[in-house]
C-alpha cells in the first residue's frame, strides 16, 4: 500500500548469512533504526520466519512459517501470477514474503510422489474468499520453478471472458473468435517465466501463419512465440499451438509440465461479451479457452494440473458460491472429473499469530494499540482469521 | 374621559377634532388628534396569564365530575369508585395518540391540575387590602417568614420550659439523607408569587435552624411541609444468575431491540471468540467492517474478546439497527458473567440502554421529516 510513505523501513534481509543487515531508513517521519533494535528483533522473527528459500524442502516443522523469495526470481517466475494487493505489498516491503501453508504442503507431497507415466492428475484448491487459493497455486507454481518444470501459468481464466475490447474472428477457425490483447499479453509472460525451455523444445509440425508466414519444423518454441507477439492478429493461434506442442512432448518425458490455472471455473461459465449481432459467446467460441479446456483434459502425462476455484471473478455466480459444484456447474465437474480437491481454510490460531508478527516487525501496524494483546485480539475479531480480512484491517493501521 | 370616549366610536382613525362638548368639570377639553388601529388593539402579552374567575373554576369543576360519571358508565365501571387512574386510562383507550410528547396527549383531568392556581384578589371592595403585610409587595412570603419564626421561638420557650425543670432534651439525629428542602420555584408555587434568590435562601437558612434545635421534634409537620423525599435510585434491574446448559456450561440470554430490529443473544462461558448470527458465520453475515466492531464493542470493553461463544437470531430492521440490536443484546447476556461494577460501567458506557431513536416521520408541506420544498422566492 501506499502508506509506505509514513515512516516505514525497509530492511531486507541476507538470507544466506542468517543475521539481518539494515540498509539506510527510508523515511524519517518516526523512524527508530537503531543499532541494538535490529539485534533483539531477530529472536521474535526467528519464531515466524524461516530462511529456507527452497520450497521443496520446505515440510510440517515450516507450517506457519514465512519464507522470502528473492525479487529478481519473483520477476522471473512469477510475473503475473501474484494478487494484486501482494505486489503492492512487495513494493512497500521490498520483499516477497509468502506463509507456508498446510494446503500447500499438501500439494507438494503429491507432487514429489506423483508417478509421471500415469495420466496427469488435476488437482483443484477452492476455499471461501480471501483464504489464500491464490497465494497456494503461486506457491506451488514457485515450487515447480525450481525444480525445473515447464510452468504454463494462466494468472486469471476470468480475464479471457470478460471486459474484452478486441475480438475477431479466428483465422483458423471461422466459428471462433480469438482476443489478440490477452493473448500477446499472456505470450509474453510465458516467455519471461520459461526462458529457457523455449530453446529446447522444436516444433514438430510446419505451421502456417498467413501467405508470408511460417515456422517450419524442427525451429525452437521461441520463434513461434516472437511471431505471436510481433504479429498480434495470430497470438491466439500461437498459443494454441504453444499448448498442443507442449503437450505432445511432454508424454515423451524429457521435461514436466505444470498447469496452473486460476479461476478454472470462467473456462465452463458464461461470458459477458457478444459479438456484433449481440449474441452472446460462449465459452468454446473463444480460441484461448478451446484450446485451455483441451490442455485440462487428462489425457496426456508427465506433469500435474493445479487449478484454483475464484468467486471474486466470477460471472454470474452468487458470492455465498464456493464449493466446486456449484462454482464449476455441472459442465464444468464432468470435464474435471475426477480430480483432488483440495480446501484452503482460514487461517489457523498459529498461522494467525505468525502473519500478525510478520506485520509487527515490518512495521507494518503503526498504530500503538496494535502492538498490544488487546490490539490482536480486536485484529482477530474482526478479521475472523480471514487473510484478505487481515490484510485489509492492518492497512489503514 | 366621556368625550373622548364617545368620539372614539365616531370615527375610525384619521384626525377629528374633539366635538365640543357641553364641557365636563375641567376646563380643558382634550383633543386626541390622531389615533390608529393599533392603540386600542388589545396588547394580549402586557395583561399577563389568563385570568380565571372564581365561578369559571366552579363551573369547570361542576362539569369534570359530571364527565367522569359519564365515562364510568360508558366503559361499564362504577361512576362512584372511578379514581384518576382509570380515567387515564379510559381517556388512553378511547383516544389512542401516537405522539411522543405526553403533555400534546388528550388527557381528562381535575381542574386544579390543568388550571394553573391564581391568586384571588387581595383587596376587598373598598378598596382595602385583607392582608396586613399586603404593601411590603411580597406578602405571602413575609407572613410564611414570620410564621416559621413564630414556631422558632416556640421551640426555643419549650426548650427553656424543660431545661428549667431539669430535663435535658435528646435529639435523634434525624435521616436527612432521604429528603430535600422545597426548591425556589415550589416554593413559588406554594406560595403564589414570585421569589429572589436571596429570599428563598433565608427561609431555607431560617428552617435548617429550626431544624437543628433539639426540640424541633414538637414543630415536625410544619417543617414536613417543606421538605420532600428524594425519589428512590432508579430500578434496580436485577441480574439474571448463569444457567447451565446439559454440558455443564454456563450461559446466559439477552434480548436487544433497535429501531425495528429485535434480537436474542446466547452467550456461552467458555468458547473461542465466535459468533454465530441466524446459523450464518458473523464474517458471512455483515461483511461490513462496521457491524463488526459493533458487535465487538461489549466484550472488548470487558477485555473478553476471544472468551465467550455467541449463538444469536435476528429479524427486521436494516444491516446497521440488527447489529445494533445484536449488541445489546449481548451486552446484557454478559452482565450475568461479570461483576456489578463492571455492569455500573457498561451502564455508563452507553452498552445497556436502547437506543431510542427511530425514524422521523413525515410532515405535510415538507418534502420529509426536516426538509422543507424548495423555497422559490416568486
Amino acid at each position: 500500500m501506499l502508506r509506505s510513505v509514513k515512516g516505514f523501513i525497509c530492511r531486507p534481509l541476507k538470507l544466506d548469512r542468517g543475521f539481518a543487515l539494515h540498509t539506510a531508513a527510508k523515511d524519517c517521519f518516526s523512524s527508530v533504526v537503531s543499532q541494538d533494535v535490529q539485534i533483539p528483533a531477530e529472536k521474535p522473527r526467528a519464531i515466524f520466519y524461516t530462511s529456507e528459500s527452497d520450497p521443496a524442502r520446505h515440510s510440517e516443522q515450516h507450517e506457519g512459517h514465512h519464507y522470502s523469495i528473492p525479487l529478481e526470481e519473483v520477476k522471473a517466475v512469477l510475473p503475473h501470477g501474484l494478487p494484486h494487493r501482494f505486489q503492492q505489498q512487495i513494493k512497500t516491503f521490498k520483499e516477497a514474503c509468502i506463509m507456508v501453508r498446510k494446503p500447500a504442503l499438501e500439494l507438494f507431497t503429491y507432487l514429489k510422489n506423483s508417478n509421471f507415466a500415469h495420466p496427469v492428475v488435476r488437482y483443484v484448491i477452492y476455499g471461501e474468499r480471501g483464504t489464500g487459493k491464490t497465494m497456494t497455486l503461486c506457491h506451488v507454481v514457485h515450487f515447480c520453478a525450481r525444480q525445473g518444470w515447464l510452468v504454463l501459468h494462466i494468472p486469471d481464466a476470468h480475464l479471457w471472458v470478460k471486459n474484452c475490447k478486441e475480438l475477431m474472428q479466428s483465422s483458423y477457425n471461422k466459428e471462433r473468435l480469438d482476443q489478440p490483447l490477452q493473448a500477446s499479453f499472456w505470450l509474453r509472460n510465458f516467455r519471461t517465466t520459461n526462458e529457457s525451455f523455449l530453446k529446447e523444445i522444436k516444433t514438430q509440425q510446419k505451421y502456417v501463419w498467413s501467405k508470408r508466414d511460417s515456422t517450419e519444423q524442427g525451429r525452437p518454441l521461441g520463434e513461434v512465440v516472437e511471431q505471436g507477439l510481433t504479429r498480434v492478429k495470430n497470438a491466439s493461434d500461437v498459443v494454441g499451438v504453444v499448448l498442443k506442442e507442449i503437450k505432445q512432448q511432454c508424454c515423451l518425458g524429457s521435461f514436466r509440465v505444470l498447469v496452473a490455472v486460476d479461476g478454472v471455473n470462467a473456462l465452463w461459465g458464461r461470458t459477458t461479451l457478444k459479438k456484433e449481432d449481440k449474441s452472446p459467446v460462449s465459452p468454446e467460441e473463444l480460441t484461448l479457452v478451446y484450446n485451455l479446456r483441451k490442455m485440462m483434459m487428462n489425457n496426456w502425462n508427465g506433469g500435474a494440473v493445479v487449478t484454483t476455484l475464484s468467486q471474486t471473478g466470477s460471472l454470474f455466480k452468487p458470492s455465498s458460491a464456493h464449493l466446486p459444484h456449484e462454482l464449476l456447474g455441472k459442465e464444468g465437474f464432468d470435464a474435471l472429473d475426477p480430480f483432488v480437491p483440495i480446501l484452503v481454510p482460514n487461517y489457523t490460531e498459529r498461522e494467525f499469530e505468525s502473519c500478525y508478527r510478520y506485520y509487527l516487525h515490518c512495521r507494518w501496524l503503526q498504530h500503538d494499540k496494535a502492538r498490544t494483546e488487546d490490539g490482536k485480539e480486536e485484529l482477530r475479531f474482526l478479521s475472523g482469521r480471514n487473510p484478505w480480512q487481515l490484510e485489509r484491517l492492518a492497512a489503514p493501521l | 374621559m366621556a368625550v373622548v370616549a364617545a368620539g372614539r366610536v365616531l370615527l375610525l382613525g384619521g384626525r377629528w377634532s374633539a366635538a365640543t362638548a357641553s364641557g365636563g368639570p375641567s376646563a380643558q377639553t382634550l383633543r386626541l388628534i390622531y389615533t390608529t388601529t393599533a392603540a386600542w388593539r388589545k396588547n394580549i402579552a402586557a395583561s399577563g396569564p389568563e385570568k380565571y374567575t372564581e365561578a369559571f373554576i366552579k363551573k369547570q369543576i361542576e362539569e369534570f365530575d359530571l364527565g367522569k360519571r359519564h365515562l364510568a358508565n360508558m366503559m361499564g365501571e362504577d361512576p362512584e369508585t372511578f379514581t384518576q387512574e382509570d380515567i387515564d386510562r379510559a381517556i388512553a383507550y378511547l383516544f389512542p395518540s401516537g405522539l411522543f410528547d405526553k403533555r400534546a396527549r388528550p388527557m381528562m383531568k381535575h381542574p386544579t391540575e390543568i388550571f394553573p392556581e391564581q391568586r384571588k384578589i387581595q383587596w376587598g371592595e373598598d378598596g382595602r387590602p385583607f392582608h396586613f403585610l399586603f404593601y411590603t409587595g411580597k406578602q405571602s412570603y413575609y407572613s410564611l417568614m414570620h410564621e416559621t419564626y413564630e414556631k422558632l421561638l416556640n421551640v426555643q420557650k419549650h426548650q427553656d420550659q424543660l431545661a428549667a425543670q431539669g430535663i435535658s432534651p435528646q435529639k435523634e439525629k434525624k435521616n436527612l439523607v432521604g429528603s430535600r428542602w422545597v426548591t425556589k420555584t415550589e416554593l413559588e408555587g406554594m406560595l403564589l408569587e414570585k421569589l429572589s434568590d436571596d429570599d428563598y435562601s433565608r427561609f431555607i437558612r431560617l428552617l435548617e435552624k429550626l431544624m437543628t434545635l433539639p426540640c424541633s421534634d414538637i414543630e415536625e409537620n410544619y417543617i414536613k411541609k417543606f421538605s420532600k423525599e428524594i425519589a428512590v435510585q432508579l430500578q434496580k434491574v436485577s441480574v439474571e444468575p448463569l444457567k447451565y446448559d446439559e454440558q455443564g456450561v454456563a450461559f446466559s440470554t439477552g434480548e436487544g431491540v433497535r429501531k425495528t430490529s429485535r434480537a436474542t443473544a446466547v452467550v456461552y462461558g467458555s468458547g473461542t471468540g465466535k459468533i454465530t448470527v441466524n446459523g450464518i458465520d458473523v464474517l458471512h453475515y455483515f461483511p461490513v467492517l462496521q457491524d463488526r466492531e459493533q458487535l465487538l464493542f461489549p466484550f472488548q470493553f470487558l477485555d473478553r474478546i476471544g472468551k465467550h461463544d455467541t449463538t444469536c437470531t435476528v429479524s427486521g430492521g436494516g444491516r446497521s439497527s440488527q447489529a445494533g440490536a445484536i449488541r445489546l443484546a449481548t451486552a446484557k447476556a454478559l452482565r450475568s458473567f461479570v461483576t456489578e461494577k463492571e455492569v455500573e460501567f457498561m451502564r455508563q458506557a452507553g452498552l445497556l440502554t436502547v437506543d431510542p431513536r427511530v425514524r422521523e416521520r413525515k410532515k405535510p408541506g415538507q418534502e420529509g421529516a426536516r426538509r422543507k420544498f424548495t423555497w422559490k422566492k416568486r
